[in-house]
């Protein structure tokens, strides 16, 4: 590992002392929760100059709250508590969320945090797929006390964030659209480890009747800067009757939404046709999910 | 700077010297000197680094060992009772399940988590369960079979 410069690691127990210490450090201080993108951080050059490690682990911020209004997910809870939690399990409309802390192995599970995987604004990440998908709002605390930011505002570019200077983030935030929602989420990788060559996540919320209400779909894994929203294929299937038909050609009207990259792990061509793939996948484990 | 910490480790205190960015493997190997600890890749995809943080799985060389204070570490030189082999272990010598050796500590960790929480998994549960390491040698298939051997023995 390397954080040669690092000179300091504090381990705070309240959200202001966080605030004073990046305050006092500026860009040269990292939040740390689960550590296990650092060395994707590193790797890529964007972690130079950092002096001072913050560790969150004593905040408090180990929790999933359930109420009438929804489920706010604290930013140092694990995959593993995710997993665990039975309305995870349970909820249809989380499903989305269920399905992508299926992917990591153990060591992951264990360590990766919730807040990390979303404040690291790596766009081949999973779960904030799903999270956007369900239109998650972000909870931040900073030198002016809480805000709230919308998950789709908070990633404006690769690597970066909508987070002001000495604000970090403190949990999220799901509600339903309506009783008949349901998510869900896939992706496709080469082994356990590896990053999303395409990972695709979608609610659809129904009349009850399977009529389409509001799609939300979102494809990530080097489909663009960031992750990207698939405007297209939301138009297809919002007013349709909900079935293969439709979710093929909401399959086919995704490719209009992507610019997918080529490197290492796929050509563009590849990524392209899996987004189709995938995408029609699930929205049928999304559709069966619907009661 | 250097700061003296105590970190659990096998049951036993280790008051250690540890620079703020340490990671947990290096402090384990070249500062406490425990070895059956592997550091491979060094940077959280191979998993022969890893290593039990109150009772579960994780990449030693992805965790900082100032993180770790007050919690409970167990490497593969804790496994097993009054000198005897843990049962993992006595499994993958009678299945074959070593061949160069490299990954075979972190595989033993992350199949001691698994058992613990799961005495009987079925394949699917056993390859999910060590999906985190790789063996370049075995092909899994040995593997896996020291891992219901063991399920089976305990």
């Amino acid at each position: 590992m390397s954080l040669a410069g690092v000179e300091a690691f504090y381990r705070p127990d309240a959200p202001e002392g966080v605030v004073e210490l990046l305050e006092k450090h500026s860009d040269s201080a990292l939040i740390v929760a689960g550590g296990t993108f650092l060395h994707g951080l590193i790797a890529r050059g964007l972690l130079t100059g950092i002096e001072a490690l913050i560790d969150i682990q004593h905040l408090g911020l180990d929790y999933i709250n359930n109420s009438a209004d929804g489920t706010e997910i604290g930013a140092m809870t694990r995959f593993s508590a995710i997993k665990a939690s039975p309305e995870v399990q349970s909820q249809a409309w989380l499903g989305a969320i269920r399905d992508a802390v299926e992917y990591p192995p153990a060591q992951v599970m264990n360590a990766a945090t919730v807040g990390g995987c979303v404040a690291s604004s790596c766009p081949f990440f999973d779960l904030p797929v799903s999270f956007l998908a369900l239109n998650a709002i972000v909870n931040v605390h900073g030198p002016a006390g809480r805000r709230d930011i919308e998950l789709e505002a908070f990633f404006p570019g690769l690597f970066e964030n909508a987070l002001d200077p000495a604000e970090f983030v403190t949990s999220l935030r799901v509600a339903p659209t309506s009783a008949n929602t349901a998510s869900a989420f896939t992706k496709l990788e080469t082994n356990a480890n590896d990053l999303a060559l395409v990972n695709v996540a979608v609610s659809l919320a129904t009349n009850g009747a399977g009529k389409c209400e509001e799609a939300r779909v979102f494809v990530g894994g080097g489909v663009g800067e960031t992750v990207v929203r698939a405007p297209s294929a939301e138009q297809t299937l919002t007013g349709a009757v909900l079935g293969p038909a439709i979710f093929t050609q909401a399959g086919d009207a995704a490719k209009a939404d992507v610019d997918p990259i080529a490197d290492h792990r796929a050509s563009a061509e590849y990524r392209t046709a899996m987004v189709k793939v995938l995408l029609e996948r699930t929205l049928q484990r999304a559709a069966d999910r619907l009661s | 700077m250097k700061q003296m910490i105590e970190l659990e480790i096998n049951d036993e205190l280790h008051e250690v010297a540890v620079g703020p960015a340490d990671s947990l493997l290096r402090t384990i190997r070249e500062t406490i000197g425990l070895i059956g600890t592997k550091r491979g890749c060094d940077s959280g995809g191979c998993g022969c680094c890893t290593v039990l943080v109150d009772g579960k799985a994780v990449y030693s060389c992805m965790t900082m060992a100032m993180s770790v204070q007050g919690k409970k570490i167990a490497t593969i030189e804790g496994l097993g009772e009054n000198g005897d082999l843990d049962p993992l272990q006595q499994a993958f010598i009678d299945a074959g399940a070593v061949q160069c050796g490299y990954c075979t500590c972190g595989v033993i960790m992350a199949s001691k988590q698994l058992l613990t929480e799961n005495p009987n998994p079925n394949e699917d549960e056993i390859r999910k369960g060590i999906s985190g390491n790789l063996c370049r040698c075995t092909g899994y298939q040995k593997i896996v079979d020291a891992i219901k051997l063991a399920a089976t023995s305990n």
